[in-house]
């Protein structure tokens, strides 16, 4: 442990120095939880690939940079302009924009926002909701499993707080635009609570953004709480530029007959770490989860997901799809685990690829791990290339090759964009999907 | 001469439901029973209790089978003792041929009877020789049972392993669902061989159409768990002509025993 | 479907006479050397094998890649789906051969009470005539090399083999006899430093089979050997190198089954096949190595590697398995696919019962062009087992058109048991095509209910349905050891309905 930090200068600073646990005197929030994770995180220690679920990634080495440690208490500085462009073009929504891990009201634009919906920065909400901040947070983002979520629950804690009350639902999905700007290389720790409540009804849309081209690390954890009957979908769109590395962890936890769909796009971002973890902990869960990525040049991107079945009658389906050229790497590493009291379970899961250069990398692990007999579960994976058959078939009918890859791809593609259940959403995605393919087969 | 089946006021759930409500019907050897009646009235209820299906409870009532306590005894005694359900939807048992299937079937039914084992070679013979009986293809029996086969081929699957297994009480559970006109004759044709005086036929369907080529002895119309009305093949044409619903009106005039 | 639980198990294995059917001591004098590892015993065993120089430099050097790997903590493969107590290595025999000088000029020689256990393990009558020098033409002649205790005992059909040039003997015989063969091959395809075991087994191995087809020539027979455990705390190490020339052909079996003991037996076997162009290798095992009791205890640790090598073009290497026996199972039968249009095969049917632990799959590692790999894998639970595939499918750069279709499906008996799949895939070539599916679930109340409405006991009706499900692969085996393999599977599932 103490050699992997030596490694990573800037994280043993931070984690000998780190936040006070009081600040004027008072308390800070959270403490005896931090004081938790930063043991777990010292006993955990950065993983190497010797660990199975880092079997493809080096993370190690990617951190061993002088990233230094973005301080969330100065105010940051982005221009509003700025900020527009990164609304994502004919979607009518409710906006927060979140500046290096702290929430920007000035920035943001929530009016009109329905009673019974709270959205707002995470650290005002341990003390305007402290209750229930208290009662969720590090709940089930487990410290002592993953040492990025250590580490993240070891910081101060900043990031989004939503809460949708019982029976509300938004009829406008909730945009919010994570913004990293900084002028020297950074380490960016954000932490999102998501709380909807019973019977409630969403579409939650987290967009990525640099202001700057300088690298940067983020380490995200959003925890996601999805009670009785609620009917939830989150869209992860991550299309930072070849500086911006990131750990992102979506930790979800789904009462009784609630439904949930994580939708997650990675088309942009030097190295990019997934972890998707459902729970569904209680009868009659619905859980789905989808994921694109469209990589090139020397992108890596690592899908990690598990959805854990604890409880019988859940049903659960995962779909993911990688493009990979250049000289990417894509990974797709999928675990359905259904424990012994889990009877009834229906999981399914598919990782597709296609691989367009011999400079590319894609490995899949689809993995089930079943302790329960009554259960119909089943994987595919597919990896391979365009189908020339088919490409033979479109030139057949004038088009070129390169036309005929790219519909043949955006086809591919699209399938996944169809399970997201907002047509703006889907339009603006096809779009950003076509420019990328084709900017991609023609460059 | 005394009754083959003979059940008496019997009930009987699945998961709480109750489906059969005071079910009564008498069967004697070489009889053939259509029982009729809509979706929902108990009618497949009725051919897994008979075949003892775990997942339903008798809750009432008893089935008294060559008088023999027919509820007491497991699946696969009643089969051996005769009782044999035409699946309404067989089940495929991958890498299972046709053939071993019913070599083991046949040798379990063997040696309940105190019979030897049947060697390959009559048991072979038996088998074309019972194919020819409903036209099916004979490299069926290589192929693993009901697996890939069609609906058709499937029903006709299930009439040639009762050809095979030579049961006492056959109960055919819509067998002539799915079925086209030539595939209900063939099929009809194996059961009509069949008949005998010393066997005995339950026929469930929801359409006359199947008795037009299986002339029953009796007719039943059963609903919402009872049996409300029986009597001759006429009753299977009025019915036809009428439909359910003039039955229900016409049900508590005309309930039977 | 009724529930099986442990106490139903341990009610069964009580009502068994005697428990495990092959579970008995075959009583001939051991001649066994003390135990523990040291490099004494190292140059003892290639002593008393009067082996040449060249080997004991070999078993040594393995002997010091054990030292190193030794004191590392990260020596031991952890990443299996398994658990349970490394074995004390200074506590293993590691070297027991039959007493009296066990080489006989006719098999009339062999101990009786050894012909009396060849029948007792199930070896077929047909093999038996065989093994009394009784000819039945009506199959295909099968020739068994029996390894008891690491030495090998009888080597029969071998003058047969040697008119075509095949030379199928004893390891400890090719060392002596083909010593420039040996020489080459040993070690080539699993190099002493490829895991811990295969580094323990290189340097105390004790016997094997070896087996060497000429350039051109069909193997007649299916060449056939039998593994036993049988001195008390000994290990078994064996070695087995295959070598098949441009054009050769042969189809080698290996069956196992142990006696019963009460601490656990390591079984650390090493398998090398090399086969060159349009060359094929056909490997089948059946494995029935004491599981020990209902907790696990007492059971062998099966530890084998085993790798094979399409050296050539248009070679191929099939590997067919039946896995029944062994308290933990670790082993990955693999496939390096160097030629272009090689073919590599995997076929596995996995019976896990009782708190069985199996961990078992493959390796296909695509590296020539338009290379083709198979994997099917059927996994069937039962108990409180576990049982896990998990396998590597591996295209490299320069495999061009490479293609691997791989099928997983496991059968679930019970509520305690578990069934896992964990495959890998690694692609780096962009005109490689991967399939891989897998399935789980378990056995129909629907298809026990038809079976049972057709007169059929519902521990029929079970094996009908298990062995339906195996017998893709079981279709695979040589038609005798399909046989028995079925027979196998039916002893294994008794009782695994309650």
């Amino acid at each position: 442990m103490i050699d992997t930090l030596e490694q990573t200068p800037t994280l043993r600073e931070w984690i000998e120095a780190g936040p006070g646990d009081y600040v004027n005197g008072h308390a800070t929030p959270f403490a005896a939880l931090r004081a938790r994770a930063r043991t777990a995180f010292d006993h955990l220690g950065i993983p190497t690939r010797k660990d199975e679920a880092w079997k493809y990634t080096n993370i190690e080495k990617a951190l061993r940079h002088d990233y230094a440690l973005l301080d969330s208490d100065a105010t940051p500085i982005v221009d509003a302009s700025d900020v527009a462009d990164y609304r994502i073009d004919g979607l009518d929504a409710y906006t927060l924009v979140v500046v290096n891990g702290t929430v920007v009201p000035e920035l943001s634009d929530t009016d009109g926002l329905p009673a019974g919906v709270h959205i707002g920065s995470l650290r005002e909400a341990a003390t305007s909701h402290a209750d229930v901040v208290e009662r969720h947070l590090g709940q089930y983002a487990d410290v002592e499993s993953e040492a990025f979520i250590a580490l993240n629950t070891a910081s101060d804690l900043n990031g989004v707080f939503l809460q949708i009350d019982k029976s509300v639902t938004l009829e406008r999905p909730i945009q919010i635009v994570h913004v990293t700007n900084t002028d020297e290389d950074a380490f960016v720790q954000t932490r999102n609570l998501y709380l909807f409540g019973e019977n409630s009804e969403a579409l939650v849309v987290e967009t990525y953004h640099s202001a700057s081209d300088v690298k940067t690390f983020g380490n995200r954890v959003s925890e996601v709480v999805v009670e009785r009957a609620a009917r939830i979908n989150l869209l992860q769109l991550q299309t930072e530029g070849d500086n911006a590395s990131q750990v992102n962890t979506l930790q979800i936890e789904q009462d009784a007959a609630s439904y949930f769909a994580a939708h997650t796009y990675t088309l942009g971002g030097a190295l990019v770490r997934n972890n998707v973890n459902a729970v569904p902990n209680a009868e009659g869960c619905e859980t789905h989860l989808y994921g694109l990525y469209i990589l090139d040049g020397e992108q890596h991107v690592d899908n990690h997901t598990l959805v854990d079945h604890a409880k019988p009658n859940c049903f659960s389906n995962e779909l993911y799809r990688g493009i990979v050229d250049g000289r990417s790497t894509g990974v797709f590493n999928g675990k359905v685990f259904v424990r012994r009291d889990a009877q009834q379970t229906n999981a399914y899961q598919s990782s597709q690829g296609v691989v367009l250069s011999d400079d590319a990398s894609h490995h899949s692990k689809p993995e089930l791990e079943i302790y329960a007999d009554d259960v119909k579960c089943s994987h595919g994976s597919t990896t391979g290339e365009v189908e020339p058959e088919h490409v033979f078939y479109l030139r057949s009918r004038g088009l070129s090759e390169q036309q005929a890859k790219s519909l043949l791809l955006y086809a591919f593609a699209h399938d996944i964009v169809t399970e997201l259940p907002h047509e703006a959403l889907r339009t603006y995605l096809d779009a950003l999907i076509e420019d990328r393919l084709n900017a991609q087969l023609l460059g | 001469m005394s009754a083959m089946l003979d059940i008496k006021n019997l009930h009987a759930e699945i998961e709480d439901n109750e489906i059969l409500r005071g079910l009564d019907l008498t069967v004697n050897p070489g009889e053939v029973h259509a029982i009729m009646g809509p979706n929902g009235s108990g009618k497949s209820t009725l051919a897994n209790v008979l075949a003892g299906r775990e997942e339903y409870e008798v809750t009432e009532g008893s089935v008294t089978y060559n008088g023999q306590d027919l509820l007491d005894m497991d699946p696969e005694e009643r089969a051996r003792d005769g009782v044999f359900l035409a699946f309404q939807y067989p089940v495929e048992l991958p890498g299972v041929s046709t053939m071993q299937f019913l070599r083991t079937a046949v040798n379990a039914m063997r040696e309940h009877r105190g019979e030897d084992e049947m060697n390959v070679a009559e048991f072979m013979k038996l088998m074309r020789e019972k194919a020819d009986f409903v036209n099916l293809d004979h490299s069926l029996m290589q192929r693993s049972v009901n697996e890939g086969f069609s609906g058709g081929e499937k029903k006709r699957a299930e009439i040639f392993q009762m050809a095979m297994l030579d049961p006492k009480l056959g109960i055919l559970d819509e067998t002539d669902s799915g079925l086209d006109i030539d595939a209900l004759k063939i099929v009809s044709e194996g059961v009509n061989k069949l008949r005998a005086d010393d066997r005995a036929f339950v026929l469930i369907t929801h359409y006359q159409r199947l008795l037009n080529y299986i002339r029953p002895d009796v007719v039943h119309i059963l609903m919402d768990g009872r049996i409300v009305k029986s009597g001759g093949f006429e009753l299977a044409e009025e019915l036809e002509a009428k439909g359910y619903e003039w039955i229900r009106e016409h049900a508590d005039d005309a309930v039977v025993a | 479907m009724p529930t099986y639980t442990e106490h139903d198990l341990i009610a069964d294995i009580e009502k068994e006479e005697g428990g495990y059917k092959y579970g008995f001591v075959t009583e001939t004098d051991a001649d066994t050397i003390p135990k523990g590892l040291s490099e004494e015993v190292v140059r003892l065993i290639s002593e008393k094998k009067g082996e040449p120089e060249w080997m004991l430099e070999w078993r040594l050097k393995a002997y010091r890649h054990v030292l190193t790997l030794l004191e590392d903590d990260e020596h031991y493969p952890r990443w299996a789906h398994l658990d349970y107590t490394e074995p004390d290595f200074q506590a293993i025999s590691y070297y027991s051969a039959p007493g009296k000088k066990p080489k006989y000029n006719s098999l009339d020689e062999v101990d009786p009470e050894l012909l009396e256990t060849f029948e007792r393990l199930g070896i077929s009558l047909m093999e038996q005539k065989r093994l009394v020098g009784i000819e039945d033409k009506e199959t295909m002649p099968v020739a068994v090399d029996v390894v008891m205790d690491s030495v090998s005992v009888a080597t029969t059909f071998k003058e047969e083999l040697a008119k075509q040039g095949i030379i199928f003997c004893s390891m400890g015989e090719a060392i002596e006899n083909h010593p420039d063969l040996v020489r080459e091959y040993i070690g080539s395809v699993v190099p002493y430093t490829d895991n811990f075991y295969a580094a323990l087994n290189s340097a105390v191995f004790s016997d094997g089979s070896f087996c060497y087809i000429p350039k051109g020539v069909r193997c007649p027979m299916e060449l056939s050997t039998y593994f036993r455990i049988n001195a008390a705390g000994t290990g078994q190490f064996e070695r087995t190198l295959i070598v098949c020339e441009d054009g050769g052909y042969v189809s080698y079996l290996e069956g196992c089954t142990a006696p019963m003991r009460d601490e656990n037996q390591l079984h650390a076997a090493v398998v090398e096949i090399i086969a060159k162009e349009d060359a094929e290798v056909k490997y089948s095992t059946i494995q029935n190595w004491y599981p020990g009791n209902d907790e696990g205890v007492g059971g062998v640790y099966n530890f084998v590697t085993k790798r094979g090598i399409c050296e050539g073009k248009r070679s191929k290497i099939s590997w067919t398995q039946l896995e029944t026996g062994s308290a933990v199972t670790w082993k990955y039968p693999s496939v390096i696919l160097k030629g272009d249009d090689s073919v590599g095969e995997f076929y596995s049917v996995a019976f896990t019962k009782g708190a069985q632990q199996a961990d078992t799959g493959t390796k296909m590692i695509h590296l020539g062009k338009r290379t083709k790999s198979t994997i099917i894998s059927k996994g069937v639970s039962a108990g409180t087992s576990n049982n896990s595939y998990r396998g590597l499918v591996k295209i490299n750069k320069k495999a061009e058109g490479a293609r691997n279709f791989s099928q997983c499906d496991s059968l679930l008996l019970g509520d305690k048991c578990g069934a896992h799949t964990f495959p890998y895939i690694e692609i780096n070539n962009s005109t490689a095509k991967v399939e891989h599916e897998a399935t789980t679930s378990k056995v129909g109340e629907d298809q026990m209910f038809y079976c049972m409405q057709r007169g059929i006991s519902e521990q029929d009706a079970l094996n009908l349905i298990v062995n339906g499900f195996a017998k893709q692969i079981l279709a695979k085996l040589p038609m005798e050891f399909a046989v028995e393999a079925q027979k196998l599977l039916s002893i294994q599932l008794e009782g695994s309905v309650g």
